[in-house]
């Protein structure tokens, strides 16, 4: 079998325990999900029986695992408890946030914290470079929510001029596109700097510590007999193979983001993965969650695999399957 | 993971979720006959209000949960709902009922008529006829949908004669007429939908009949309407609605102050000292609907893990002396509340009893140990915990819902008291959904003494008085307080006319259940709101709230400030 098969068959198997895992997992919670639905409203057992066909909660455990995976393999995830709509929607919908923010984000955490990292990596012992080490260890030990509500506080309170809370502007009346996007670009200003402030340290750490020890190779001594200038010998040697740890954590930081980033969503009340799943466990909401957990896993499971074969472009050494 | 959940007021327990203590989940409990003519009295003098362009801007901590009428829980979406649909009465600003979409209505023996108001349109043009209503009415009843649907459990059938009347039938007469509080419904856009399609309708382009027209949601952010210039009534000054969602106090509150927002309907304890100060906002603490208590399980059911001690009405006294609601009050509410009684709420008028004298069970610790000495319940054993004739301790569990602050510092302040005399108090906290479940358990409800609250949807005693009717086992009543006399003079008080028997009645019934401690009424809360002075003018502070209240009114009648 080609390993590249090999891959792809145990991606598919990875999948298939992780949404039968996550199946169970939400089936076997104690209590009866009607009853949280109900609450203390009284239901005669007609009402009852149809809230059970409503939510696919009729029928033994085992035919309603059969219905769930059909339904999947429709696309159906379910009909949300708290929000009463197609866990579909409510999850195409956030998931479209959450990668306008992550999409944003990670291009600047990555590529501003590998730009860094090489100029700290490139001037060991350096004064700049202790600096950097330091000042990115400081700032990776920000907590998340409060780097974003000093943000609030500085922005929102003190200077002010930036949108603190949203997506959009409440009201907003946009003559153009270009404004729409604008107005997004503008509420994108304070979570994507909380996410720079706190995760770019985590990159510039790695890409520094990655780099120090490409430094140290043979080939670099190599490079520098063959006279080679030190920007080409750093850039061009010594970066491209000192990215391959970079490229697993940047791989695993996507995959993770796509579970929104949690704390800022939440600070900044930013509409995606992130605020759907706070919300949906205040409201013990299982189709939502489910489907989040099920987004959540897919994607690292994913990430893995793109980063497999990333791995292979970037060091022929690496040979998938082994 | 940010700690902004921690709510400091008493809000979550009334406003999260409609489901328990809904504000329109008044219970219609017992038959009952409401003069008519009582309903028709008091339609407000019409006010001219300038149209301007200027939108009524409201933040708070909920999204909506669906803009479907049949489907919704939230009070947040029910909020939203009113101003998209009519009812066929609906409450003013004297929180009395006023003509709205039934220009007038009359109430005989077991059928309502309401006869409806000329020209009204459906939003997308169509005209508003009798059978909307027959059809609202009908798919209510039938299929048991929504929150609406207690009020339709003696429901027989509603006929429209003519396009302009609707009669509706039941099996007895109706203490609460439901008109008050079922959104009318468009049957040319409903009635080709199957009742499971029905309940799965996301209703994302609501069409109703009401004083705005739905604009737009933006899920987890914001919902906005646009006024109907169509609209049968006097037309609001405001352009349009919108309630944006703050997922933070502060920040809500900063942007009150920034003037990004126009009224906070409920804003924490906390945050509202801060705001009080500010002279660009005004502060209403405004008296509400709705109390916090303490509840004691009364289950005798053979499945009850509730500690038996508890059946003890001496014991349940003794825990009410051991109760200092005015510490209550100005620790846990830090003033934004008054001591608690009775179960019925000042805000209820003439109804209202206040225990005085020697009927007092509160903050008297030196009578609460004289009752468990004379029951015999004595500390013998050094610990200080008094004990039965067989050494059976009073210590139980009390539990409240972890993220309702003042619920669970009410519960710690009781816990200091009650030890003072030999009543020891196990705290534990829970979430909500864990609290609904365990004290609604009727088979085997497993608990002791809970922390909560209740709110009244409606401006009349029968909701409140209905919670522990024994009827309500497996309903609202979350104690199990079963009284044969006490429902007795429920059905009584229900269908009295004469208001000052009706009133003796109640304050009778008051009094049986305030001295039977199964509640013990701790505090009667304030609702905290705070709008800006930039904003909108000719707002009337009503007991309840501003606005989230039962009447719409105040959105309808507010100006710009300063025109």
């Amino acid at each position: 079998m080609p390993p590249l098969l090999r891959r792809v068959l145990v991606l598919c198997a990875s999948i298939f325990a992780v949404l039968t895992f996550n199946f169970f997992l939400f089936h076997i919670i104690p209590g009866d999900p009607i009853r949280l639905i109900a609450r203390s409203q009284r239901l005669d057992p007609e009402a009852v029986a149809r809230l059970r066909t409503t939510y696919g909660l009729d029928g033994s455990l085992p035919e309603q695992y059969g219905k769930y995976l059909s339904n999947l393999a429709h696309g159906d995830l379910g009909y949300s408890f708290s929000l009463h709509e197609n866990v579909a929607d409510i999850v195409g919908r956030a998931l479209l946030n959450t990668l306008i923010l992550l999409t944003v984000s990670t291009l600047i955490v990555v590529l501003v914290g590998i730009a860094i990292g090489v100029f700290a990596g490139s001037r060991q012992g350096t004064r700049s470079d202790s600096t950097t080490v330091v000042t990115s260890l400081v700032f990776w030990s920000l907590p998340t929510f409060w780097v974003g509500m000093l943000l609030v506080f500085i922005f929102g309170v003190w200077i002010g001029g930036l949108p603190i809370s949203g997506i959009t502007t409440p009201n907003a009346v946009y003559g153009n596109w270009f404004q729409y996007i604008s107005d997004i670009g503008r509420h994108l200003i304070l979570p994507t700097l909380t996410l720079a402030i706190v995760d770019i340290a985590f990159f510039v750490i790695i890409t520094r510590t990655s780099l120090l020890e490409v430094m140290g190779e043979d080939y670099m001594l190599t490079a520098r007999g063959k006279g080679l200038s030190r920007r080409t010998m750093v850039w061009k040697h010594a970066t491209r193979n000192a990215l391959l740890p970079v490229v697993t954590a940047s791989v695993l930081y996507i995959s993770a983001l796509v579970a929104g980033a949690i704390q800022v969503e939440v600070v900044f009340s930013w509409p995606g993965m992130g605020l759907l799943m706070y919300n949906s466990v205040m409201a013990r909401d299982y189709p939502t969650l489910e489907a989040c957990f099920l987004l959540t896993s897919v994607a690292v499971l994913v990430a893995n695999f793109c980063a497999d074969l990333i791995y292979r472009r970037l060091d022929p050494r690496v040979t998938v399957g082994t | 993971m940010v700690s902004m959940q921690t709510s400091s007021g008493p809000s979550d327990a009334q406003h999260g979720l409609v489901s328990r203590r809904s504000v329109l989940r008044a219970a219609l409990l017992s038959s009952a006959f409401i003069a008519a003519p009582a309903l028709l009295a008091a339609c407000a003098p019409p006010t001219t209000t300038v149209a301007t362009n200027k939108i009524f801007r409201v933040g708070w901590k909920s999204d909506i949960d669906t803009l479907n009428p049949l489907t919704t829980v939230t009070t947040e979406a029910v909020e939203v709902q009113s101003l998209i649909y009519d009812t066929l009465m609906a409450y003013g600003l004297d929180l009395k009922p006023e003509p709205s979409l039934a220009a007038s209505t009359v109430a005989a023996g077991a059928t309502i008529t309401y006869t409806l108001r000329d020209g009204v349109t459906w939003h997308d043009g169509t005209a508003f006829t009798s059978d909307d209503v027959v059809y609202t009415f009908d798919l209510i009843a039938k299929n048991a949908l929504g929150v609406n649907a207690q009020y339709f459990s003696d429901y027989v059938s509603a006929a429209a004669p003519d396009a302009k009347t609707v009669v509706v039938t039941f099996k007895r007469p109706q203490a609460f007429d439901p008109g008050l509080v079922v959104p009318i419904m468009p049957k040319h856009i409903w009635s080709s939908q199957s009742v499971d399609q029905i309940q799965k309708a996301a209703n994302d382009k609501p069409i109703g009949t009401g004083p705005f027209t739905f604009k737009e949601r933006k899920q987890g952010q914001s919902v906005s309407v646009t006024r109907n210039e169509k609209w049968w009534g006097d037309k609001p000054a405001a352009a349009g609605a919108s309630w944006t969602v703050y997922t933070n106090d502060d920040l809500m509150a900063q942007a009150l102050k920034n003037g990004e927002i126009d009224i906070i309907p409920q804003v924490p304890p906390t945050v509202f000292t801060g705001l009080q100060g500010e002279t660009t906002l005004t502060s209403e603490s405004l008296d509400s609907f709705s109390f916090h208590h303490i509840g004691i399980n009364l289950s005798q059911v053979p499945g009850s893990k509730g500690n038996p001690l508890l059946l003890d009405k001496g014991v349940r006294q003794a825990l009410g002396y051991a109760l200092d609601r005015k510490q209550i009050a100005e620790i846990a509410y830090a003033g934004f509340a008054s001591p608690g009684g009775s179960i019925l709420t000042p805000s209820l008028g003439d109804f209202y009893y206040e225990p005085t004298g020697d009927a007092v069970i509160d903050n008297n610790p030196e009578k609460a140990n004289a009752l468990l000495d004379a029951a015999g319940y004595t500390a013998k054993d050094g610990d200080g915990i008094r004990q039965t004739k067989d050494g059976k301790p009073l210590a139980f569990r009390i539990i409240a819902i972890s993220t309702t602050s003042t619920d669970v510092r009410t519960a710690q302040l009781f816990q200091a008291t009650a030890a003072k005399v030999g009543i020891k108090l196990d705290f534990a906290t829970v979430d909500s959904d864990t609290m609904a479940s365990t004290v609604y358990n009727v088979e085997a409800p497993d608990w002791d003494i809970f922390v909560w609250g209740w709110d009244s949807g409606v401006n009349d005693p029968c909701y409140l008085l209905g919670v522990p009717l024994t009827s309500q086992i497996g309903g609202n009543n979350d104690v199990f307080y079963s009284n044969p006399a006490y429902d007795a003079l429920y059905d009584q008080q229900a269908t009295e006319l004469d208001h000052a028997k009706r009133v003796a009645i109640v304050m009778q019934m008051q009094q049986m259940f305030y001295e039977d401690c199964g509640y013990l009424v701790a505090v009667y809360i304030k609702k905290l709101q705070s709008y800006g002075n930039a904003g909108w003018a000719n707002l009337t502070a009503v007991p309840g709230g501003i606005i989230f209240n039962f009447t719409r009114d105040n959105y309808l009648k507010a100006t710009p400030a300063g025109s």
